[in-house]
């Protein structure tokens, strides 16, 4: 039986940080259904928040993101992402990451949404990728174990303590059970729940539907972020950067709108803002075919363009066929992150014994009900050198954890029931009517403005589709590299989430950050100021409410 | 419009040898070839191929298209398909074919760690690196590992492709201790390096073009 005392699942960039800080002490492999550097932090651009400079103080980084959570965050989680925030930075700049400089030499920084301050480090708009693949080359550096194209399936609990889990490897179409004293989960955000979104196609919130099942609870489901500008069509994602850099959002007149909802920040609004004032534009007649708006760099210059912003134009010309450096790009809002997840504390530890969490897939929360641009990134990288550190510490002190041979034989002999139960197959029915509808329903009833009865039909209508998936026959052919068996586990997973995702919302009678009620439009810190908590109980998910750690800034309106 | 994908099929369960299957899709001029073989895998959802990020930034999606090796994600349906609306998909030369299109990739990131694929700090090094400095940095570091140049182009030396690009950058990173030194350590002469970096931005989908390495 395979063995490693810490398990990180995730190869992005809060696995490998914490696989890189829990390798000084432990024995630690990396599971990861992708090879790491494939991992969806790749695709970030825009870059990550940390005070460098004297002008700029970490007081301001921390308010600026209470402010932006809308209150919600936890304030302590806070004060460490942005105390950590400078010496995270420096030090992946020592492991020699090609930070964008400024004339002096320094590390350069860009204004993103909603900061008071320009405080996002990146390099060009490919900040993600160039990290990923600097903490890549230090995990080989440091010979860390990966298992790549390796997926985790199940946590292996025994006495309410993870033990290990039941992993499945794609290429020889085999499960192992892998024993583990503590399992890191960063295994990133849903995104493929909703059927517009900037996210990656491998985006389906495993860990935060497996963690879900294994008993950990989930924190703030319910908000979902909605990013303002995405090419129309194809959803994909043009950074916050290209309105960093000074470019216009306009309406079919031609006129700059965000001077009606946000005359001081304008564009650089926090994104649930920018995202409903865009919806509202096109709903109210003023968007080009009804359908997007513009978001304008040609009088940035065609050399700013071509510097600064090199991937935002490439995508553009490539996938709208516009240089925005010459015309504006098309644009529409689509779900961009997941501010909820597995809830954990300062340290990564979740609810489960033996379970600790980090990056998108985790609720710490720092970004509360919305999440500004940047603080993600810089999440990642603080909150996975954390869980990293945490797990050797564990490792260190802990026994190895049983794990009996009925539990295994039990999840194991659930995973090949599943292929042998002779259910009945639907032969109309498929994973991906399944999957198409309830993304769908995700995009059109549960996105960025949301009413009570549309969200209850969501609810009403999400029991159904899970109904159906339960009737399909999985894909059971014994093959190497059986992405239909992928998908089908996936839609699993999605459908999970949703009913949480739909379920908060209806929940939550009031509106905060990214969620929305048009019922109920304003914030209602009386009864709502709290986290939404999620465990699986015998019929669909059971919520509760946990309160909200406020340490300096007290709650007060959320004007930009 | 309408086009044929030709894909070359292999399932090691049960296939003797490859084999080509049609696949007939119906797609916009403008979507990626990974959009139309997004279809076929729904026609059939046997058929295997990697992908993720669909906006050529994760790499997985590197097949032969038409012969040459590209990203599906990054080319267009109608650059793809000829005036007979065919594209025929195959797995990366010099690849071992696993299943359909998925190659096996251990040897392709075993090969990283010939060039010692980290940056190795100088005890010395400031905090400070000139601006023009970063940006030559910059465009190597934009590498998405996705095997396109191994399968395209011969090694030039001891290292592969892939691997030579990641030693060029970290030749050209003032924080590394190991520097120029490590055109020595991979072992090509000077001459058929040029040519290498001469010849690169064409065959990589990403258009690296190294500049700054003094030979
Ligand atoms: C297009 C885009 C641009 C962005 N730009 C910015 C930005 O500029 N600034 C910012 O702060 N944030 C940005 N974000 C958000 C930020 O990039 C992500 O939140 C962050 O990178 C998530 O990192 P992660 O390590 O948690 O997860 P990921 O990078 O998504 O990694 C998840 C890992 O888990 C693995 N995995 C998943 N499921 C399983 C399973 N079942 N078994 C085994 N392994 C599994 C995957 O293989 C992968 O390695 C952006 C997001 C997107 C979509
Ligand atoms: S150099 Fe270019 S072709 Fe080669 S692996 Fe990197 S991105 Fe791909
Ligand atoms: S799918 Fe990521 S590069 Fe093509």
């Amino acid at each position: 039986m395979i063995m490693h005392e810490v398990l990180i699942v995730g190869g992005g960039l809060a696995g490998l940080m914490a696989a890189l800080s829990a390798a000084e002490k432990a024995d630690v492999a990396v599971l990861s259904k992708l090879y790491p550097t494939r991992s969806h932090s790749g695709a970030a651009q825009g870059g990550f928040n940390a005070v460098m400079g004297e002008e700029d103080s970490v007081e301001a980084h921390i308010f600026d993101t209470v402010k932006g959570s809308d209150y919600l965050g936890d304030q302590d989680a806070i004060e460490v992402l942005c105390s950590d925030g400078p010496e995270v930075i420096l030090e992946l700049e020592r492991l020699g990451v090609p930070w964008t400089r400024s004339p002096g030499g320094g590390i350069a920084q860009r204004p993103l949404g909603g900061a008071g301050f320009p405080r996002a480090c990146f390099a060009a708009d490919f900040s993600g990728h160039v990290v990923l693949h600097i903490l890549y080359e230090q995990a080989l550096r440091r010979r860390i174990k990966i298992y790549p194209e390796w997926r985790l399936i199940e946590l292996l609990v025994e006495d309410g303590r993870v033990a290990g889990v039941l992993a499945y490897d794609l290429a020889r179409a085999k499960t192992e059970v892998i024993r583990s004293k503590v399992v890191v989960l960063a295994t990133g955000g849903y995104g493929r729940a909703f059927a517009k979104t900037t996210n990656a196609i491998a985006n389906t919130g495993d860990g935060m539907a497996i963690a879900y099942r294994a008993g950990a609870v989930l924190a703030d489901m319910e908000f979902v972020q909605f990013h303002p500008t995405t090419l129309y069509g194809t959803n994909i994602l043009i950074s916050e950067a290209a309105r960093g850099e000074g470019g216009y959002l306009r309406n079919a007149g031609g006129t700059r709108f965000m001077a009606d909802y946000a005359p001081q920040k304008m564009e650089l609004a926090p994104r649930d803002l920018v995202s409903r004032a865009i919806f509202r534009e096109i709903k109210e007649g003023r968007g080009y075919e009804g359908k997007y708006v513009h978001l304008d760099l040609t009088h940035l210059g065609e050399a700013l363009v071509a510097e600064r912003l090199p991937q935002v134009r490439d995508l553009s010309m490539r996938y709208a066929g516009v240089d925005p450096a010459v015309a504006p790009m098309p644009i529409e809002p689509a779900q961009h992150y997941s501010m909820g997840g597995v809830r954990t504390g300062v340290w990564g530890e979740s609810s489960l014994p033996g379970l600790l969490a980090a990056g998108e897939v985790a609720n710490v929360s720092v970004h509360g009900a919305n999440r500004l641009g940047g603080n993600s990134l810089l999440e990642t990288v603080v909150f996975g050198r954390r869980a990293g550190r945490r797990a050797a510490e564990l490792a260190g002190k802990e026994p190895w954890p049983v794990l009996s041979k009925t539990t295994a034989a039990r999840s194991l002999e659930s995973w090949s029931s599943m292929f042998s139960d002779g259910k009945q197959i639907v032969q109309e029915d498929s994973t991906f009517l399944i999957r198409e509808a309830a993304t769908s329903i995700m995009t059109s009833q549960v996105g960025v403005f949301r009413v009570g009865d549309e969200l209850a039909d969501a609810v009403e209508k999400l029991k159904e589709l899970k109904k159906r998936y339960k009737e399909l026959d999985p894909p059971r052919e014994a093959q190497p590299f059986n992405y239909a068996l992928m998908e089908y586990l996936e839609t699993g997973y999605i459908l999970d989430l949703c009913e949480i995702i739909a379920g908060g919302a209806l929940r939550r009678t009031e509106s905060r950050g990214a969620h929305y009620r048009l019922d109920y439009p304003r914030r209602d810190d009386l009864n709502w100021l709290g986290h939404t908590l999620a465990r699986r109980g015998e019929n669909g998910p059971e919520f509760s409410s946990g309160p909200v750690k406020i340490t300096r800034y007290q709650p007060q309106e959320r004007g930009y | 419009m309408k086009v044929v994908l030709n894909i070359s099929r292999f399932n090691p369960e049960v296939d003797q040898q490859r084999y080509f299957q049609e696949f007939s899709v119906s797609v916009e001029g403008h979507h990626t070839v990974l959009d139309a073989m997004l279809q076929a895998w729904r026609q059939e959802p046997g058929l295997s191929f990697r992908r993720s990020c669909r906006s050529t930034i994760c790499g997985s999606c590197a097949v032969s298209i038409n012969g040459t090796p590209g990203l599906a994600c990054q080319t267009l349906i109608r650059d793809a398909a000829g005036a007979d609306g065919r594209v025929i998909l195959e797995p990366l030369p010099h690849f071992r074919q696993l299943k359909d299109l998925v190659v096996d990739l251990e040897p392709f990131f075993e090969s990283l760690k010939a060039v010692l694929p980290w940056v190795v700090t100088r005890e010395d090094y400031s905090g400070r690196m000139a601006p023009e400095v970063s940006r030559q940095l910059e465009v190597p570091a934009t590498c998405i590992l996705c095997g396109v140049c191994d399968a395209a182009m011969d090694a030039p030396g001891e290292a592969a492709p892939a691997a030579l690009v990641k030693g060029l950058r970290l030749t050209l990173d003032p924080r590394d201790a190991l520097g120029e030194h490590r055109l020595a350590l991979m072992k090509v002469p000077p001459d058929i390096l040029k040519l290498f970096i001469k010849n690169l931005p064409d065959r990589c989908p990403k258009g690296i073009a190294v500049q700054g390495i003094k030979l």
